[in-house]
Order: C-alpha cells, then sequence, then structure tokens
C-alpha cells in the first residue's frame, strides 16, 4: 500500500514538474503568436510587386464612394445652377442634399466630412507611396513613373479640396504622431505644392499607354490638370502655355458628342483623364463605382437613384438646337438613342446623361453602371481653357480657333445650329467661352467652380441664396475643427 | 494514510473499553455518499447514539466502527439532513445523505472547487439544472431570465441564436460583453452545444473576487457549468424527457392595411408636392398581410434520452437529445442533435480518472436577415400572388423602388443551408496522496466545424426581385481550441477550529478559428446538389480579406487560500497571472488579485439563543479581472489588400492593389476590470425564509475607447476616423436583493415563492480628452448619429434632437424664429418641430440632447413554485425596467414603404390632428434626424414560465415497470406587457449600438406538453 502510494505521489510530481517544465520552458514561443491573416506592414514596400500594388491602390481608391458619388454631388455639383437634388422627396436623403443645393448646410452636415475624409484618403495612398517606393531596388524608370503618377492623382485631390474648402492642412508626407494635428495651410502655398507635383508628373509621365495601362495618369493629364489650376488662380499665360503643350499631344474631339460618354468608347481620342471602372465578373467589391448609380433614373430596373438632375434652367441655357442638350439630359417619357424607354411616371423630369449606362448592361449583384469611367477631364475642356487664356491675353484669333473646335464637333455636321462665334470684342469672347463651357461640360462637377472663379457667385447664383464672402467655400467639418482642438479655424460665416 | 489507520485503531480500542459490557458488538462498515449526486463524502461523522462512540469517513467516504447490532446511528455532516439509521444487526450500512434546503448549507461549484454556499466571500448564486431543464429553452443560458438578480438575458428568439448576456452591466465597448463560460473545466465563449437537459448545475459568478482565478476573461462574470453525471452503486436509469409544442407570435403589431397603406401614400404625395395622390381610390384595394404570410404557428419538438448508473468503483451518464424547432419565419428549420457521454472512474481510493466528451450537430434552412424589415415595410396592397399563380409585382401597383419587393419571393429564393458539427470535452485525473493533497489534471478541447451553403438561383419572380446569374458560395469554418490545466489543492484543519484550503495551478490555452469563403457563378442547379466546379468566375474571399485566421494562446498561474477560523471568520484570497499572445510583449502579462472575507454572525455565541436566523453572513470582497475578448494584435500595423483595392482597366483587367491604410495604437494593454462587492445573507424562521442584499461597484479601467484622429491624416481604424486605445474608465455599480420563502402547508401543499431584483447603474466614468463614440445605427442620412457614448453618461446612450411638436400649418413654421431668423425655413406643416438646444438660430447637431438610455436600469423576476400531492405548478415572471428602445424601424423607409398601424391612426393629416406623430412624410425633410420621437420605453414584464405537471401515482406507474412518470404542460411567454410600438421589447445589440431596433426577431410564445419518464 505505501509502495503503490509512493508511486502515485512521485507521479504526480512529475507529471506537475514536467508540465510546469513545458509551459515555462518555452513560454516565449507558446505566447508569441506571428501575425494572422494579413501580412505586417513592415514586410511590405520591400518589392518592385509591392510597389505596383501600392500604385494600383491609390487609382482603385478613385472609383470609391466618397470620390464619385454623394460627397462630390454635394460639393462640387449641386450648388450649381445646372443641378438639382432630384431623388424622391420621401427619401430620406433628399433633405440634407438639398441643403447644398440652397447654400444652407452648416458645418456638422455628414457630406462635408465625407468629401474632406476622402479626399485625404487618397492623399495618404500617394503619400505611402511617394515616401516609400523610393527606398525600393527596382527598375528606375517604373519607379519613376509610379513617383509620378501618384504626384498626378496627390495634385488631383488637393486641386479638390482647395476649391471646396480654401486654406486646408497640406500633408505632402505620411505623417508622424506629432504630426497629426497641423494648422490649415494657406491656398496660395497648396497651389505652389499643386503645380510642383503636376510639374514633376509631367516631366516623367508618357504620352500613352498601351493595352491593360490605359487609363493611368499620362503627361497630357498632368498638363492639362496643371492648366486648369492655373486657370483657377488666373494665371493665364501658364493655363495658355500647358494647353498649348497638350494640344500638341495628339488628342482629337470624338466625332459623337453623346457617344464619347458610353462605355464602349472609353479612353478615347478626346480622353484626357479617366477614372477607370469595369463591372468585373464575381466580384462586386472591386466592381464598386456608384457614379452612375447614383445619378441613374430612378424607379427603373437597371437604373439608379436620381440624385444630382438637370435643372430646367440648365435645359433652357442651350442654344436653339444645340444637340447637347439632349445628349446631356435624358427626358422623362423619352426613348434613349440607346433603345431604354423612360417611363413617364419616374419621379424626375431630367437625368443626367453623361453618366448614364444602359440599363441591359446591369447585372443583378452589381451597381448599376459600374462599368462607367468617370471623365475627369476631356479634350473638349483643355480647348476651352485654351481659348479662354487666349482672350485673356488678347489672342483672339487663337481664342476663336480653339472655341469653334467644340462648337464645330458639338453641331455634329448639322451647319444649320450653333453658329461659329466670330466676335473679337474681349467681353463678348469671354462670354460666349464661358456660355460654351457650361453647354460642353455641364453635369460635368465643373459648373459650381467655374461660376465662383469667374467671380459670378452673387449674378449667378445669388437669387438660390448665394452669399458673397461666405459661399465662395464651403465649412470646414464640425468634428475635424473640433478634433484639432483649435488648429483648424472655420471658414467665415459658418 | 498512517493516520486514518491510527485513528481507527485509537477508535477501536474506546470501543472496546467503553463498550466492555456489551461483548456482542459488531464490526460495522459502509460508505456514504451524497443522494443526490452518488459522490462519496469525506469527514462525516458517524456517531452511535448514546454512546461516546463516533468515527469519520476516510478520503474513500468509507467508515467502519464497532456497534451493538441494536444501536442506532447518528451520521450527520455540515450542509447535510442528520440520519439516524439502526444497526439492526446489519454489518453493510450504506448511507445517502440528503443535502439541506437552507440555501446556505448547500454546496456550490466556485473556480476549480466546491464550497459550502455558507464559507463563499462573494457573490455566487446557483441554479439547479431542472430549473433550467424545465423551461425547455433551446440554450441553457435563456432559461436563466429573470432568475438571477443582477443577470441580464436577451434572447433573440432566433432558433439556434446564443442570448445576450450581461452580468452586473456592460463593461466593455470593444472586447466581448459576455461572460465566460466553463463547462466541467473547460472554457468556451459560447455553449449552444449544450442541451439544458445535460445541466446538472450552473453557477453564476459576480463579483470580481469569485471570478478572480479566472484572471483573464472574467471581467464580464463567469457561468461555471457542471453536467450530469450518473450515480454510484444505482442500476441503469433509463430517463425520457419529451416535449412537443408549438410556438405563436404574440403581442402582434399591426400594419397598415390596404386602404390604409392607399390613403397615407396619398397624403405623402400631396406632401411632396403632387396635386394629387397616385390612389384614386383608397377603397379600392383589398389588404394582404404580410406579418400572417410570412410568419407562422411553428412546431417544436424535443426528445432526451438519458442512461446512467454507476458500481462501487466507476459512473456513467450517456444522453443523447434531439431537437426539432421550425422557425417562425415560414422557410425557417432548426435540427440539433446532442450526444454526450460522461465516465468517471475510480481507479484505487488515491487516483480517479473521468472524462466527458460531447457531439453536436446543428442544421438549419436559413432565412434572408433583411426579412422582419421586409415584412414591416411590405406594401399591403400587393397580393402574394396574382390569380395566375404569379408572384403579386409591386412595380403593377406605382410604388417607389425601395418598396418594389415582395417578401414572400424574398423568402422563396434565399437558399442557404448551415452545418455545424462540434465535438468537445475533457479526461481528467484527480489524484489524492499525503494525506492533504490533491493533484488535479485536466485536458480539455473544442473542435468545430461549420458549413454555410448559399444558392442563388437565377430566376424572374417580379420586377425588381430577379437574378441574371446564379452565385453558389461556402463558408466553412473552423475552430480548434484546448485547455490543459493543473491544480493542486492542500487541505486540512488544524486544531479543530482552522481550516484551510491552499490551492495552485497553472494552465496552458490555444484558440485557433479560420474562415474561408469561396464562391462561383452561374452553376447549375441540376437537383441534387451544386458544385464550385460546375461555375465560372471562382472566387476564393479570405485571402483578400486578411481577417482570418485568428489564433492566440494563453498560459496562466494562479492560487488561492481559504481560512476559515470555527466556520465564522471566513478569508480568502487570489492571485491569478496570464499572459495573452494578443498584447504587445512588453504588455503581455496581467496580474489579478483579489481578496474576500465573511462574518458568519449566527455562529457567534451571542446568537446561540435566538431563533430568528438560523445563518447570517455579512460578506464583502474585492478583486480585479481582465478581459482578453478584444481583438488580437491591435497594435501590430498590417498591410490592406482588398477588392475595392484592386485596379482594373480596359476590357475588365484587374491587377491587386495594396496600401497602408489603418493606423494603430502604440500599444493595447488589458483591459482590467475591479469590483467591490458587499453582501448580507440570511437564513431565517426555521430555514423557511432566505434573504441576499448585495451591494456592488465594479469599474473598468484602461477600457479600450476610441481617440479620435484627424479625418486629415487619411488613415483610419476599424472604428472609422479614430484609433482605439486603452483610455477610459466604465462603471456599474448597484444593489441585487433576493428574497426566497419556502414553506409547507400540511402535508400535501408546498410552495416556494422568490423575488429577485437588479438595480444597475452605467456609466462612463472618465476618459482621456473627452472623447467620445457616435454611431449611426440604422438611421437613414448621412452621419445621423442616434447613439453617443460621452463622459458622465451611460454607454450607448441614445442621442439627438428634441421633439417639442408638430408644425400644424406653414404660418407656425413661419413664426418659429430667433430675432428674424427662421430657425427651421425648410419645414412644412406636419413636420417635427424641433427644439433650437443651444439657442443659435439654426437646428444642426449642435442641438442633440441625450434622448434615452439602452442599458437597463432595472431587471428583476419573481419566481414560483408549488407542489400539491401529485400536482406540481412553476410560474415565472420577469421584466425590466429604466431602459430605451430607439424604434428606427419608423423612419426606416425610401419611398413608399407600408406604415405601422399605430403611425397611420395616430399620423398628423391636417392642422390640429396631432402634436406628437408627424405628416406620412416621416423619412423626408428633417424628420428622420435621430428625435426623440424614435425613443420609446422598452420596459416590460412577462410571464416568462408556466408550467403544471402530474406526476403519476407509483401505484399505478409500478405495474409498468415505470419508476416515475410525469406529465407537464407549459407555457413561454404567453404575457407580455410592454407599451413599446413594435414586434418585441427584447432588442439587444453590441456595445454603443444597442437597443436600436430595425430588424428584430418578433415575439413568440411556445405552449408545450410534455413527459418525463424514468424507468
Amino acid at each position: 500500500m505505501k509502495l503503490y502510494n509512493n508511486i502515485i505521489t512521485r507521479g504526480a510530481a512529475i507529471v506537475t514538474i514536467a508540465s510546469l517544465i513545458t509551459f515555462t520552458g518555452c513560454k516565449k514561443s507558446f505566447l508569441d503568436v506571428p501575425t494572422q491573416g494579413a501580412p505586417p506592414a513592415t514586410q511590405f514596400f520591400v518589392t518592385a510587386d509591392d510597389a505596383t500594388k501600392a500604385v494600383n491602390s491609390i487609382y482603385a481608391n478613385l472609383r470609391e464612394w466618397t470620390e464619385v458619388a454623394f460627397a462630390p454631388i454635394a460639393l462640387e455639383s449641386l450648388g450649381s445652377d445646372d443641378t438639382e437634388t432630384g431623388s424622391d422627396p420621401s427619401d430620406g436623403s433628399v433633405a440634407f442634399m438639398n441643403l447644398y443645393d440652397s447654400y444652407t448646410v452648416t458645418s456638422t452636415q455628414g457630406q462635408l466630412l465625407d468629401f474632406w475624409t476622402g479626399r485625404y484618403k487618397t492623399i495618404n495612398l500617394c503619400n505611402q507611396v511617394l515616401d516609400n517606393v523610393p527606398n525600393i531596388n527596382m527598375d528606375a524608370n517604373l519607379k519613376a513613373r509610379y513617383l509620378a503618377e501618384a504626384k498626378f492623382i496627390r495634385a488631383y485631390e488637393y486641386f479638390r479640396l482647395v476649391r471646396a474648402f480654401g486654406d486646408v492642412p497640406l500633408r505632402l508626407h505620411v505623417p508622424t504622431a506629432n504630426e497629426f494635428n497641423i494648422p490649415r495651410t494657406p491656398k496660395a502655398q497648396v497651389w505652389a505644392a499643386i503645380e510642383q507635383d503636376l510639374t514633376d508628373a509631367a516631366g516623367v509621365l508618357p504620352q500613352s499607354y498601351a493595352g491593360v495601362n490605359v487609363g493611368r495618369a499620362t503627361k497630357g493629364a498632368a498638363l492639362a490638370l496643371h492648366a486648369k489650376a492655373a486657370m483657377y488662380q488666373q494665371k493665364w499665360s501658364d493655363v495658355l502655355a500647358f494647353t498649348n503643350q497638350v494640344m500638341g499631344l495628339g488628342y482629337s474631339l470624338f466625332p459623337s458628342f453623346e457617344q464619347q460618354f458610353r462605355t464602349n468608347n472609353e479612353n478615347n481620342s478626346e480622353s484626357v483623364f479617366e477614372i477607370q471602372a469595369e463591372l468585373v465578373p464575381g466580384n462586386a467589391a472591386a466592381s464598386n463605382s456608384q457614379y452612375s448609380q447614383v445619378q441613374g433614373v430612378r424607379s427603373v430596373n437597371g437604373g439608379g437613384w436620381g440624385f444630382n438632375v438637370p435643372t430646367q434652367d440648365l435645359a433652357n441655357s442651350f442654344e436653339t438646337g444645340d444637340p447637347r442638350r439632349d445628349a446631356t439630359i435624358i427626358f422623362r417619357g423619352e426613348t434613349t438613342p440607346q433603345g431604354d424607354p423612360i417611363p413617364a411616371s419616374v419621379p424626375n423630369p431630367m437625368y443626367n446623361q453623361k453618366s448614364y449606362v444602359p440599363f441591359s448592361l446591369w447585372q443583378s449583384g452589381f451597381n448599376e453602371g459600374c462599368q462607367q469611367n468617370i471623365r475627369v477631364i476631356r479634350y473638349a475642356d483643355v480647348l476651352l481653357m485654351n481659348a479662354e487664356a487666349a482672350n485673356e491675353l488678347g489672342q483672339t484669333q487663337p481664342a476663336l480657333t480653339s472655341l469653334e473646335l467644340v462648337r464645330n464637333r458639338a453641331r455634329g455636321g448639322n451647319a444649320a445650329i450653333l453658329p461659329q462665334v466670330t466676335t473679337t470684342d474681349k467681353t463678348a469672347l469671354r462670354n460666349a467661352i464661358w456660355k460654351e463651357r457650361r453647354s460642353e461640360l455641364a453635369m460635368e462637377f465643373d459648373r459650381y467652380f467655374d461660376v465662383i472663379r469667374q467671380g459670378r457667385g452673387t449674378e449667378v447664383f445669388g437669387p438660390r441664396g448665394w452669399k458673397a464672402n461666405k459661399n465662395e467655400v464651403w465649412p470646414i467639418p464640425s468634428t475635424e475643427v473640433e478634433k484639432s482642438g483649435g488648429t483648424l479655424t472655420q471658414n467665415p460665416g459658418y | 494514510m498512517k493516520r486514518i489507520i491510527t485513528i481507527s485503531l485509537c477508535g477501536l480500542l474506546c470501543l472496546l473499553f467503553i463498550n466492555r459490557a456489551s461483548a456482542q458488538n459488531i464490526t460495522v462498515k459502509g460508505t456514504v455518499t451524497d443522494s443526490k449526486t452518488g459522490e462519496t463524502l469525506v469527514g462525516v461523522s458517524i456517531a452511535v447514539k448514546s454512546t461516546q462512540t463516533g468515527t469519520q469517513t476516510g478520503p474513500d467516504g468509507k467508515f467502519t466502527l464497532s456497534a451493538a447490532p441494536t444501536a442506532e446511528l447518528s451520521i450527520s455532516y455540515i450542509g447535510y439532513a442528520t440520519q439516524t439509521i439502526a444497526v439492526a444487526g446489519k454489518t453493510d450500512i450504506d448511507v445517502k445523505l440528503v443535502a439541506q434546503t437552507n440555501e446556505l448549507q448547500q454546496v456550490v461549484v466556485v473556480g476549480y472547487g466546491t464550497q459550502r454556499k455558507l464559507d463563499v466571500t462573494g457573490s455566487v448564486v446557483q441554479i439547479k439544472g431542472e430549473e433550467i431543464s424545465k423551461q425547455s429553452s433551446v440554450n441553457p443560458i435563456s432559461s436563466l431570465q429573470g432568475k438571477v438578480a443582477g443577470v441580464q438575458i436577451t434572447n433573440s428568439g432566433s432558433p439556434g441564436a446564443s442570448p445576450e448576456v450581461r452580468i452586473r452591466g456592460l463593461g466593455t465597448v470593444y472586447g466581448n460583453a459576455n461572460p465566460l463560460y466553463v463547462v466541467d473545466g473547460v472554457w468556451y465563449d459560447d455553449i449552444s452545444f449544450l442541451n439544458p437537459n445535460d445541466v446538472e448545475s450552473l453557477s453564476v459568478l459576480k463579483d470580481a473576487s469569485s471570478e478572480a482565478i479566472y484572471g483573464i476573461r472574467a471581467a464580464n462574470g463567469v457561468i461555471l457549468i457542471t453536467t450530469k453525471k450518473g450515480s454510484k452503486n444505482t442500476k441503469a436509469t433509463v430517463n425520457y424527457d419529451g416535449i412537443v409544442g408549438n410556438q405563436v407570435i404574440t403581442n402582434e403589431f399591426k400594419l397598415a392595411n390596404g386602404q390604409q397603406y392607399a390613403t397615407i401614400i396619398n397624403e405623402l404625395d400631396v406632401l411632396g408636392g403632387a396635386a394629387q395622390g397616385r390612389y384614386a381610390d383608397p377603397n379600392s384595394f383589398g389588404t394582404t398581410d404580410w406579418n400572417h404570410q410570412i410568419y407562422r404557428n411553428a412546431l417544436i419538438t424535443n426528445h432526451n434520452l438519458t442512461v446512467n448508473g454507476g458500481n462501487d468503483k466507476s459512473t456513467y451518464n450517456v444522453a443523447f437529445g434531439y431537437l426539432k424547432q421550425d422557425g417562425i419565419v415560414s422557410t425557417n428549420t432548426f435540427d440539433r442533435y446532442t450526444l454526450r457521454i460522461k465516465n468517471d472512474f475510480e481507479l484505487s481510493q488515491y487516483l480517479k480518472v473521468g472524462y466527458t466528451l460531447t457531439g453536436n450537430l446543428n442544421q438549419s434552412r436559413d432565412i434572408d436577415g433583411s426579412i422582419f424589415h421586409q415584412t414591416y415595410a411590405a406594401v399591403p396592397i400587393v397580393p402574394v400572388r396574382y390569380a395566375d399563380g404569379t408572384y403579386g409585382d409591386p412595380n403593377d401597383f406605382n410604388v417607389t423602388s425601395s418598396a418594389m419587393f415582395n417578401p414572400q419571393v424574398t423568402l422563396d429564393f434565399f437558399n442557404q443551408r448551415s452545418k455545424t458539427y462540434r465535438a468537445n470535452g475533457n479526461v481528467y485525473a484527480d489524484l489524492k496522496f499525503a494525506k492533504h493533497f490533491t493533484f488535479h489534471t485536466s485536458l480539455g478541447g473544442d473542435y468545430g466545424q461549420g458549413a454555410v451553403t448559399n444558392y442563388s438561383p437565377l430566376y424572374t419572380a417580379t420586377f425588381s426581385q430577379r437574378s441574371t446569374k446564379s452565385t453558389l458560395t461556402l463558408t466553412n469554418n473552423q475552430t480548434r481550441n484546448w485547455i490543459f490545466e493543473n491544480t493542486l489543492t492542500y487541505q486540512n484543519t488544524f486544531n479543530k477550529d482552522h481550516s484551510l484550503t491552499v490551492l495552485l495551478g497553472q494552465g496552458a490555452q490555444s484558440y485557433r478559428f479560420n474562415q474561408t469563403i469561396e464562391s462561383a457563378e452561374n452553376v447549375p442547379d441540376n437537383g441534387n446538389g451544386y458544385y464550385l466546379s460546375q461555375g465560372n468566375n471562382y472566387k476564393l474571399k479570405d485571402v483578400e480579406y486578411g481577417q482570418y485566421p485568428l489564433y492566440s494562446t494563453v498560459s496562466s498561474y494562479f492560487g488561492r487560500v481559504n481560512y476559515s477560523f470555527k466556520s465564522r471568520y471566513l478569508l480568502n484570497a487570489t492571485l491569478r497571472a496570464d499572459g495573452s499572445s494578443k498584447f504587445s510583449p512588453s504588455e503581455r502579462w496581467g496580474y489579478f488579485p483579489a481578496v474576500g472575507a465573511g462574518w458568519v454572525i449566527s455562529e457567534e455565541e451571542f446568537m446561540k439563543n435566538q431563533s430568528f436566523f438560523n445563518t447570517l453572513k455579512l460578506r464583502g470582497s474585492w478583486g480585479k479581472n481582465g478581459n482578453m475578448g478584444v481583438p488580437a494584435a491591435l497594435s501590430t500595423l498590417v498591410v490592406t489588400q482588398n477588392d475595392g483595392l484592386i485596379y482594373v482597366g480596359p476590357g475588365g483587367y484587374t491587377s491587386p492593389g495594396a496600401n497602408i491604410t489603418t493606423i494603430v495604437p502604440d500599444q493595447i494593454y488589458w483591459e482590467k476590470s475591479s469590483g467591490t462587492d458587499i453582501g448580507i445573507e440570511a437564513s431565517m424562521l426555521k430555514n423557511r425564509l432566505y434573504a441576499e442584499v448585495g451591494y456592488y461597484d465594479k469599474r473598468t479601467d484602461r477600457a479600450i475607447f476610441d481617440a479620435p484622429i484627424l479625418s486629415s491624416i487619411g488613415l483610419s481604424s476599424s472604428s472609422g476616423s479614430s484609433i482605439i486605445s486603452n483610455q477610459a474608465t466604465f462603471q456599474n455599480k448597484g444593489f441585487e436583493f433576493l428574497v426566497t420563502w419556502k414553506d409547507k402547508i400540511g402535508k400535501d401543499f408546498g410552495y416556494t415563492l422568490s423575488g429577485n431584483l437588479g438595480i444597475n447603474q452605467n456609466k462612463v466614468l472618465s476618459v482621456a480628452g473627452n472623447n467620445y463614440i457616435d454611431q449611426a445605427v440604422n438611421t437613414v442620412g448621412s452621419a445621423n448619429i442616434n447613439t453617443h457614448t460621452v463622459l458622465g453618461q451611460p454607454i450607448g446612450q441614445f442621442y439627438g434632437l428634441k421633439v417639442v411638436g408638430i408644425f400644424q400649418t406653414p404660418e407656425e413654421v413661419a413664426a418659429y424664429k430667433k430675432g428674424d431668423n427662421q430657425i427651421m425655413p425648410n419645414a412644412k406643416a406636419g413636420d417635427f418641430k424641433y427644439q433650437d438646444v443651444n439657442n443659435d438660430g439654426v437646428i444642426d447637431d449642435k442641438d442633440r440632447v441625450v434622448l434615452g438610455n439602452p442599458n437597463p436600469k432595472f431587471t428583476y423576476g419573481f419566481n414560483t413554485a408549488f407542489t400539491y400531492k401529485n400536482f406540481d405548478l412553476a410560474i415565472d415572471v420577469q421584466g425590466v425596467a429604466g431602459v430605451d428602445i430607439y424604434n428606427a424601424n419608423v423612419a426606416l423607409r425610401f419611398g413608399t414603404e407600408n406604415y405601422s398601424q399605430d403611425f397611420f391612426n395616430n399620423r398628423w393629416h391636417g392642422a390640429g390632428t396631432s402634436n406628437t406623430y408627424p405628416s406620412a412624410n416621416i423619412a423626408g425633410g428633417q424628420n428622420n434626424r435621430s428625435n426623440s420621437f424614435y425613443v420609446e420605453s422598452g420596459s416590460y414584464v412577462r410571464v416568462r414560465n408556466m408550467q403544471l405537471g402530474y406526476t403519476i401515482p407509483t401505484a399505478i406507474t409500478s405495474k409498468l415497470n415505470i419508476n416515475r412518470l410525469r406529465v407537464f404542460v407549459n407555457a413561454q411567454n404567453a404575457l407580455n406587457f410592454f407599451s413599446y410600438k413594435g414586434f418585441s421589447p427584447e432588442v439587444g445589440g453590441g456595445a454603443t449600438r444597442a437597443g436600436v431596433d430595425a430588424n428584430v426577431y418578433p415575439l413568440y410564445a411556445t405552449y408545450n406538453f410534455g413527459v418525463n419518464v424514468g424507468f
């Protein structure tokens, strides 16, 4: 009995000690579990493949909701006289979208923050590339191109920020913790940074790409955006110089104004920069553009939500017989050129036709129109910038030439409409160019800031409540101001 | 060993000496066991009546003594009723002691051991298995509702779903807020695999000191479950318990009928600017009652077969259960098979081994989660089907696209089946040595595998309910956990008065989970299964999302000392150290101390002469616990690679994208909770009255909370534009009361009345930098925040604008001014009039105020049991009070969805018609902004369980060779009282998102008929 007891006692002691040794002895390795699921960041930005993926992510993010949907509609479109909220009054989003249409928005409204956050998220992706890719050992040419692409898109995002808010925090590197809370940078410096990025990008980017790379940022895109940035600062000789450079790169207007916006004519000869969007079979998350969906014809299958619709004022603004009116606006009750009947029962009289994707292309499980590329800069815009700059600099003839190129294409061979502009009076020509911009670029998220840039805010938008010295910019999102603890200031009047 | 022999020899000598007159003394041997569990009892006093002779049972529960054949033995043991047995010439006397009814004398299961309730210095409540199985719930925890003060259970009603459990309030925002479950020593986060019928007892550890021995996962309470085992020396007994029941929707929430719908939609049109409404003659429409179309009375059957028994060396218990529960949504079914085998062997007097093995299979036909809201919103003028058998198409009824669904189509074309296999259990060995030591080792494991098959077919049912392709999605997940623990216990009593128990332990745990989701499109439906390989566009999802696998490990050391002096003064100290792989190495280890003290006043000399109190105890404790139920490696920055970052190019070209898009805190530490607990427990009036009063103050320090970061840094965390770090303190403090009266009237009538009440106050006690967490839960519109977690207020309180009335006329809108400024210039008659709280002449987010609290202030239960002869009756009432619900259903609309009948009846439809309900345009204008109209009282009282049973007299059953035959009827949730205007006041939801009703399972009652048979 005693022996048996001893054996058991010893056995127990051995088991206890053994188990203690097992777990204390290898305690360190037992609790050191490798990072699961996703690789740690320390393993990224090492190879050329990482650089490719990181640059890919920048382009991909341009399709995202805050880039192309509600926030741009609110801040870049609804303030204009071309568009109004649309949709159905019983839709809960109509009320807050209306606040932008009526300039009564206050700093707490959510789309302000969405727009702000969305721009900075893409800027972060660019900064990650610009900070980290230089250290990667890879093909030097490809590396230089990648960095130039990132700079182009960073400039594009700051351009949108400075237009919408004026002074904004300028971040040209991934911030360290003590750089999180920085004040707003005066807009002159933001413009300077935009121009620097575009100068750098234009010096490196190729004129064009082949195959699957079509759609990446080109030299022409950088120059055209640079021209636009210069135009907003009234640096007319720069605008003229940059647009002239673009005009030497082989772009041409697409023959059919209406057809250029269809999915089968994406990346055409007129395309200077387009955000690429596709319906990727089996992958709704990669087919995530909602640009066409939110603006699509409401209450039809394959249509959309019916936001950001043309105003009667826009419909009335076209010259008699201008085919662009029909190509820009889907009228309730019509049948589209692609054969979609628009029922008379849809809630809004008009919809955006430039974002329209034929209903038959919709597939269940996908956003309607997710395959539509977003036309950011068209050659027509470049020509009109060229015309405007030339006119401002007193070069009337080149101005008239560029303007006529745009009107000629719009005419579509019908000599009876859109007579050639021949005035040599600077003011009259300026007005003609501005009018042409409205007709040519309607519904393309340009009109609101164009009018403000032209100093005509009160004249054009005043009757709807726009006030000078306030509504040139939107309020800085209030939560951002609060989080900064006073470092960020609010725009006057908000 | 030596000592036992010595004592026995002494005893024998004494016997010889004392009883020298009685030369005919015989040697009596026997074993003392618990009458219920068959467990041998150690240290039981056996005295020969009217003599000085006596002995105690040894470690094996055996005793030997010498007594006259005519003597009587008195067998007494703490916590058990004393028994007197006549020797009557027998030499083998086995005694089964019956545990005493006094609550405080009962043995309760505590962490890594058992204790008399009287010796416990913390707040521990034990519920017997029969109280749980009696309720015919599917999950054993569901039955705790209303049974334990301070424990709030929210049952979702969905077949197979686990309830939400909050012990003493909500103490975490990012961690797991549910308690830790320990089943026979194995740790689980979820015990849906456990058949309620297999539960022997269930202990709820509520205070920090009792929980501290489970350090790492104990911050939200611990529920210890012991499963049934066989009894020693019992012939095989076979028990069958079965029920068949009907589940019926109660407190049905009515929706507007066809005419009402057409009327109110016409009003909506006119409010929207139309000259007249879209429906020319509202009275021309019939009504589809979608509630009755989608919901049904559903059958539930539950069969349990148990075989148990044992010889003197081993016991066994084998239980098989089959549950079939149809959901009240007409296509929903749930089947559960459970098998549980438990075997214990006494290999020797010193060595005991055993194992428990559970096998579990769940299978279900699932429903689309949106069906509840769809049923609420479905257009009642649309028929389910047309006369030709095709589906009623909302598009034919001039409704907006947001209302273009026929819920029947949603049900019919949702084809998803789930299967879950789970096997778990443990093996253990108990070794007693050197008289006072017990070494216990246990290895437990939990292996689970789940498969979900979802096939979305190619179909065209209505204008907008169709699919141009089929999609097959297969989700597979796998759980592999193990836990290995060793404890060494020393137990001894010195000089009769000093009782000491020391426990030392060590353990290791490992948790792995993985999930993969595969999908393919255009998979043919060939009637006998679906094959990914037959489709195209194959996709494996997990790789891109980087969410899985999960893997974490834990290493632990723990110890506890219990000391009591004369069973009068109790002291208890615990220390546990846990290391978890989830935290950065420098912060990996957490140390969790606890102390407790008790004073059993009734044992004092000065209490000897009173008879009011049978026992009276004052206890107090303090302890610290951790919550490792937070996501792993939160402070490790990882690469983001997902589908949204895929580069796409012409012709559908894709190329993966990845980048660094997130920000992580420098370090994440344990969430630590510490709690103080004070209580009085008293058994009075001949043990008929038992009362417990407790106070607690529990704090979660270093709780993980959002620290806002500027959006302009362009990085986000899982919580959006904030990072999370340990920076808040949450507090839950309150009182708990329990009063039980148990008595008999005459011989035949026995009854128990028991009431409990928990009062809890939840509060964010401190947070760095006045940070807050805002959530927009099921609201429409951008940043339409309805919960706001902020300093000084409860977690997840409702937040929004304050409605002061309804604008009756445009003049009233115009007259609502500050100075010359119209405060709500865009409002229309029939819209909410909001209070300009900050008085700046504008209504915006700065005017938001606290609207309500989703954390109940009061939870209570009233439980009764009556027996009369062979009848037994139990009625349990339960409720919550001081709680609010955000009724998001009302404003969750985008067009011409249906309204509730309550809304129709009370709506504003012209000046003077209502000053509380708005017009039909409730989702338009500023009306859908989170506001006080949507916040309603969530208080309810319900008769949770009623059961009437009759046991057939043994005189009859014994002829049929049946030991016991009982039949019963049972009703659950049959009577509910609440004012909330929705399907059910039991809403639930995660921290900071709780209590928002948008899609809850409708409330239903279950009526069962059941039988218990024992052979």
